[in-house]
């Protein structure tokens, strides 16, 4: 068994597009961005938006573009949430790649511009503190270095360092987009994925492309290459949609005991607690037969449930306790208990 | 040997429960690579069959020759030295550890355990360098910090070892984690499934089934085989030639938790308070965990209860469970529990009968 | 401020003085820190400080009353944070040097058993058990010639032994402990260790001598000479096991082969909970010293009746006219404490025109080690009259409260009755589920000072203990103390996480102050008074025995190896207890009772036994 086949390397990286003008969807973004290519000069970027639609593939790609592969490690320094990016490291480790002044001159057929790029990936889980620090270094540095961070929320970055940035909006993926891509993968790879299958993996990537390819691969490693729809839910570790219906049935039944023996089969069956809360916040927003305040006591308690959650309470009374006040909202009781 | 150990499944091929997963764990691993594993699902559903049953899949008879380690790290962080003593237990190919065990160090433990096993590399049958497995059980009572450092050292030495996480809820693992795995849902066996290993167990011991008996014991399990397959032995051990309606005998401390409610149910007053939190002393001395405790206090107290009482009971058996995580000594917050429920439940009483 | 300058003139005592009060003031942060022979100077200042800057802590009595409560609650709580020690000091020090006075503790030593505040029936017991042994010294007492007097200092010990021997024409051989050093001190002197030895073997060898002494002497003694009484006034200070029993192995002997009646005197010091205090030692051994066969009298601390008696006589004699409050006052706030309560009334008839202020600057500088100049006890001056009201009984005294008095104080929760009604418009209005009748003790964050209370000891105590307060009927109270309860348990959980930061003594102070307010506002309904004994925590217990037991559940999940532990002690054990009761023949059955050599029974057993040693005799007071 050999440690690091062909065949695991992650079909994210595989598949990633090596060129600005490959980035799935992002039109605006990439019209702006190849004109920039043209004209081999950029300012700060930063690039924000959901996960998975392109954003750290339109960095690499940019950067590859303009250094191409041989000047790439020199001239491009890439820090992402699992390196260690603490104030300290900002002052020292970005600080002394920033501090480096380098030359242009072209090389076979890139335009190299006089700059080195840094790109901050998962910016907005960098604290403020680093944030801050970046701010001095970005303005002392600026001519020979660019920044680009990449983050899911833009209103995580401090206001000084966003407004140094051209900012770039990433939409989420339309599903036919996201479905050419699926099938071109599945062409490379010669899966076969029948056309439910296809729609399912939409359905749960909710327009995260790498969301999306990353269960095709675990499915295909998992059951062959013939996968269906079932095999990409149980991989993906979302609910099926007949179990959270079961639960909501039961809560509107107004049967306690009903609800209590919903809850139990839930958790046997080892579904996470707290994908499924967020399986039942969509229901219940999107749902046409609940009333406004309903959905408000319902939303309220799924986000305390969540919580504790977090906190590492238990499972089976966090979902217990939001089955009761769901069934409580359904039936209008009043909110405060009546022997309190 | 008791049967649950006499009958636990071997390999792959000999699971009869989760042989889906079971079949697909195969194909996973006789393939050139092996992911990062995850796998969760609740107690007694089988998660521990299936990783040993994998292990031996992947290195061979040789995965089941494990020894005991109780070995001393010392591990620098810093500005200051760790000593730390943990158990673990090893093969030539693999290292079994419960990282929670460490406490709030543990995720020096991990970085540390990690490193050391990329030193030594075992050799694979053509002679290249392998790959060693470190099963981490519980990853879910991991505290965030060595979960984040789980996913750093994950990258880092993805070349040289392959991580198989177990734990029961996949919610307490971060996403990061989640994401660089392949998840493998392992669900409590249903009846029918725990009834089938009954049958079978009771074909190789020549034993005689009465029908219904089996079912019974498994609708009593609450869909945990292990539970089932101890009180089928225990019946074993209790009378044979088994009659249909033989008592099971539930376990002890769930008879004692469901005493404890009657207890409350019969009379609400401090002095009844301080009666039961003698009682939960006893559960806690004998190591039950509180948050079972409670769970089984909970479902006892229900049963008793009527509709609209239930809900709010439920409430503060939920809020209670997660103060008990947020604090320190768990005995406080159950015993608030049953303090609210006796208020709750005096006041009902009063309301209801003046 | 004017007024106030006599009280720092008289705590300075030495010739420093001058230049003490231009010291400039001592951080108070830094208070921890200083060495304890540096104690009474930065005290000094301190209460400088605090007698220099009234008017800030004044101004704010115009405001509401409920506001006034809460800033002198939140005073009291900031002094708790600082509070860490409070070392047991003789603050009389500075008096006794003072030349051309005599001191009138001296001055008025009882002479004659009438005198004696001490409790006439003690002095009876002790009398007698004295008499019989001088009188019949070759009677054999069942081995029994050493009797323990224990008691809280002042309450007239060894004035008693001193009476009584001159009563009945015997002479006290004596031995005194050297000056004793402070723990404090010994703490930091790193070579001090050495010299308790020394003093050890001082006693050691007197002992010794005593023994051949008595031996030699007694036969021939018997008639011509007086009597001989064995007098060991206050043992040496001990520390470390091994001193401790060296010391009880030397009592031991001393009481197994005494000829003479022997009276050792020991002081109890403040009880505090922490297992390692010299006052552990003095415990134990007074429990082996009554196992050897010494009997044992107990001093109760001198009631105020008999302090305010011996006060008025002494008064009388002096010639000084002091008011019945005053008295009144110092008696009460004496504690007990004879000796203190005469220094008091000395203190206050050197200047009687200044009394009114003198009295509350000598509660500061009495107080001065638990910082005790709070804005309740200046504040109150100004009432006048009112002031002996509202200044605390334990204030008057050099002296920590107990853990046990603290948590008596929670528990029985004591308050003022007063119509609701009446309170007028001023104060807040709020839910009658809210109102509760005012304290009638101090803010709790002062006693917790005082009492130098763990926030975890204290809840646990709480914990243990608020349930036999709660009346019957009141399972809601009982509900909302424990709830507060919990929220102080969340609040120290996270200080373990946190052990290296500076906040760590802030949330420990938070969460001890939730604890203790919790259980006085939650407990709307005590109990009727009783008697009641404040338990240890048998928490304590149930963790230990529950971290061995995990231990062991930890080993054998490996050893069984599939399982973890938590289904090692849910599911795997309950049904091999049960397999093994059932079985013996069976296989699984032997090898079971190798590995499960606990049973559930013996766990339940040990446990209600030991819940019981820890209970304390402590009685709670009951103010």
């Amino acid at each position: 068994m050999a440690p690091m086949a062909l065949s695991s390397q992650p079909w994210v990286e595989k598949y990633r597009p090596k060129q600005v003008k490959d980035v799935a969807h992002q039109d605006e973004v990439v019209r702006v961005l190849t004109n920039t290519l043209e004209t081999a000069n950029c300012p700060h970027m930063l690039f924000y938006g959901p996960p998975g639609t392109g954003k750290t593939t339109t960095a690499l790609a940019i950067a590859h573009q303009l250094f191409g592969p041989e000047l790439y490690k020199s001239r491009v320094l890439e820090l992402n949430a699992s390196d260690d990016r603490g104030i300290n490291v900002v002052r020292t480790k970005i600080k002394d790649f920033a501090a480096v002044a380098v030359g242009s001159g072209q090389r076979q057929g890139y335009p190299c511009p006089p700059y080195k790029i840094i790109i901050l990936d998962e910016a907005d889980s960098m604290t403020e503190d680093a944030q801050n620090a970046l701010r001095r270094t970005m303005e002392t540095y600026s001519k020979v270095t660019r920044f680009f961070f990449i983050c899911n929320y833009i209103s995580r970055i401090i206001e000084p360092l966003a407004s140094r940035c051209a900012k770039f909006r990433f939409k989420p993926l339309s599903d036919e987009i996201m479905s050419s891509r699926i099938l071109h993968i599945c062409r490379e790879e010669g899966l076969d994925l029948d056309s439910e299958a296809l729609s399912t993996l939409g359905s749960i990537a909710q327009g995260d492309l790498r969301r999306a390819i990353t269960y095709l691969q675990s499915a295909a490693r998992l059951f062959g290459s013939s996968i269906s729809s079932k095999d990409l839910i149980s991989v993906s570790g979302v609910i099926p949609e007949e179990v959270v219906q079961a639960f909501l049935a039961a809560c509107k039944s107004n049967d306690f005991d009903l609800a209590d023996k919903e809850v139990g089969s839930i958790i046997a069956d080892g579904y996470p607690v707290s994908q499924m809360l967020s399986q039942l916040l969509e229901v219940i927003v999107s749902a046409n037969d609940i009333s406004d305040e309903q959905k408000a006591r319902i939303c309220k308690r799924l986000g305390e449930a969540d919580k504790c959650l977090v906190d590492g309470a238990d499972e089976y009374l966090q979902l217990l306790n939001v089955a009761s006040h769901t069934m409580r909202a359904f039936s209008n009781m009043p909110e405060e208990f009546q022997f309190e | 040997m008791l049967w649950v150990d006499k009958y636990r499944p071997r390999t792959l091929d000999k699971i009869i429960v989760h042989d889906e997963i079971a079949q697909n764990l195969k194909k996973l691993v006789s393939e050139q690579d092996c992911p990062h594993l995850l796998f969760y699902g609740p107690p007694g559903s089988g998660k521990k069959t299936l990783i040993m049953a994998l292990l031996k899949q992947m290195f061979g008879p040789g995965a089941e020759k494990v020894k005991l380690e109780n070995k001393p790290w010392k591990i620098d962080a810093g500005s200051r030295t760790i000593e730390l003593e943990l158990t673990t237990l090893s093969s030539t190919h693999h290292i079994e550890l419960n990282p929670s065990d460490a406490g709030f160090q543990d995720r020096y433990i991990v970085q540390e355990i990690i490193k050391d096993m990329a030193k030594i590399r075992p050799l694979d049958a053509k002679g290249k360098k392998g790959f060693k497995v470190l099963l981490l059980n519980q990853v879910d009572k991991l505290s965030r910090e060595a979960q984040h450092s789980l996913r750093r050292t994950m990258e880092k030495y993805s070349a040289s070892c392959r991580l198989i996480l177990c734990c029961n809820s996949s919610s307490r693992v971060t996403e990061a984690i989640r994401s660089r795995c392949l998840n493998v849902r392992v669900n409590a066996p249903t009846h029918e499934q725990i009834v089938k290993v009954l049958e079978f167990i009771a074909k190789k011991e020549s034993l005689q089934l009465p029908p219904g008996f089996a079912a019974r014991i498994a609708s009593q399990s609450n869909r945990n085989l292990r539970r089932a397959i101890l009180s089928f032995e225990t019946c074993r051990v209790q009378q044979y030639p088994f009659t249909a309606n033989q008592a099971i005998s539930p376990l002890d401390w769930e008879q004692y938790v469901s005493e404890i409610a009657s207890d409350i149910m019969k009379e609400q007053s401090p002095k009844r308070l301080f009666l039961v939190r003698g009682k939960l002393y006893e559960l806690l001395v004998n190591c039950i965990p509180p948050e079972i405790i409670l769970k089984k206090l909970l479902s006892e107290l229900l049963k008793k209860l009527d509709f609209e009482l239930k809900h709010e009971v439920c409430h503060w058996a939920a809020y209670y469970e997660h103060k008990m995580r947020m604090g320190q000594k768990a005995i406080f917050h159950i015993e608030a529990f049953v303090a609210k429920f006796m208020s709750i439940y005096k006041s009902f009483l009063i309301a209801t009968f003046g | 401020m004017r007024k106030r300058r006599p009280a720092v003139v008289l705590l300075s005592s030495s010739e420093e003085e001058e230049g003490e009060e231009n010291e400039p003031l001592k951080p108070r942060s830094s208070r921890s820190a200083i060495a304890p022979r540096k104690r009474s100077r930065a005290g000094a200042s301190r209460k400088a400080s605090s007698v220099s800057h009234p008017k800030p802590r004044r101004s704010s009595r115009g405001v509401k009353a409920v506001k006034i409560k809460i800033d002198s609650g939140l005073a009291d709580f900031c002094e708790g944070l600082e509070d860490f020690h409070m070392a047991p000091e003789n603050t009389l020090s500075g008096l006794q040097s003072k030349e051309g006075i005599q001191l009138w503790v001296d001055k008025y030593k009882p002479h004659t058993l009438e005198e004696l505040a001490v409790h006439k029936k003690k002095v009876e017991e002790v009398k007698k058990w004295i008499e019989d042994r001088v009188k019949a010294p070759k009677e054999d007492f069942g081995g029994n010639r050493t009797l323990l007097i224990t008691g809280k200092t002042g309450v007239g010990k060894s004035a008693a032994i001193h009476v009584i021997a001159s009563q009945i024409g015997a002479v006290l051989c004596e031995w005194t402990t050297p000056t004793p050093t402070l723990w404090q001190e010994h703490m930091h002197n790193s070579n001090l260790g050495l010299r308790y030895m020394s003093k050890l073997d001082e006693f050691e060898n007197f002992v010794e001598k005593s023994r051949k002494y008595s031996l030699l002497h007694m036969p021939n003694s018997e008639g011509s000479r007086k009597p001989v009484i064995l007098l060991i006034d206050d043992l040496p200070t001990i520390n470390g096991r091994a001193a401790l029993v060296r010391l009880t192995k030397c009592l031991t002997a001393l009481t197994h082969s005494t000829q003479v009646a022997t009276i050792v005197l020991l002081t109890e010091y403040c009880k505090t909970e922490s297992a390692d205090s010299p006052t552990h030692h003095y415990e134990e051994l007074e429990s082996s010293l009554c196992r050897v066969g010494a009997s044992k009298v107990t001093f109760n601390p001198i009631t105020v009746n008999s302090i305010k008696r011996t006060l008025f006589k002494i008064c009388q004699q002096e010639g000084h006219d002091v008011t019945a409050d005053l008295i009144n006052y110092i008696a009460k706030s004496s504690g007990g404490d004879i000796r203190h309560a005469i220094t008091s009334l000395q203190y206050c008839c050197l200047r009687p025109e200044k009394c009114f202020s003198w009295q509350v600057s000598a509660c500061i500088s009495s107080k001065l080690e638990s910082n005790d100049s709070t804005p309740v006890s200046i504040s109150s001056k100004k009432e006048g009259e009112d002031a002996y009201d509202a200044l605390p009984l334990s204030i008057g005294r050099d002296e920590t409260l107990t853990l046990y008095h603290a948590l008596g104080k929670f528990l029985h929760n004591k308050r003022e009755i007063t119509d609701q009604s009446a309170l007028g418009s001023d104060t807040i209005l709020l839910k009658d589920s809210f109102l509760r009748n005012p304290l009638k003790m101090d803010a709790p964050e002062k006693i917790l000072s005082q009492a130098n209370a763990q926030g975890r000891s204290i809840t646990d105590f709480l914990h243990e203990n608020v349930l036999d307060f709660i009346s019957d009927e009141a399972i809601d109270d009982a509900w909302l103390v424990i709830s507060y309860l919990c929220e102080a348990d969340c609040l120290l959980a996270n200080v373990v996480c946190s052990t290296y930061l500076q906040t760590d003594g802030i949330a420990q102070s938070i969460a001890s102050s939730i604890a203790a307010r919790g259980v006085l506002f939650g407990n709307s309904h005590p109990s009727p008074s009783r008697w009641h004994t404040i338990r240890g925590p048998k928490l304590w217990q149930i963790e230990q025995s529950m971290g061995l037991n995990k231990n062991q559940m930890q080993k054998e999940s490996f050893q069984r190896y599939p399982y973890n532990s938590s289904e090692v002690s849910t599911e795997y054990r309950p049904r091999m207890k049960w397999l093994s009761s059932q079985t013996s023949h069976d296989a699984v059955a032997q090898q079971n009772q190798v590995l499960y050599p606990m049973k559930a029974d013996d766990h339940t057993d040990s446990v209600s036994s030991d819940g019981l040693t820890e209970e304390s005799e402590d009685e709670i007071e009951d103010c």
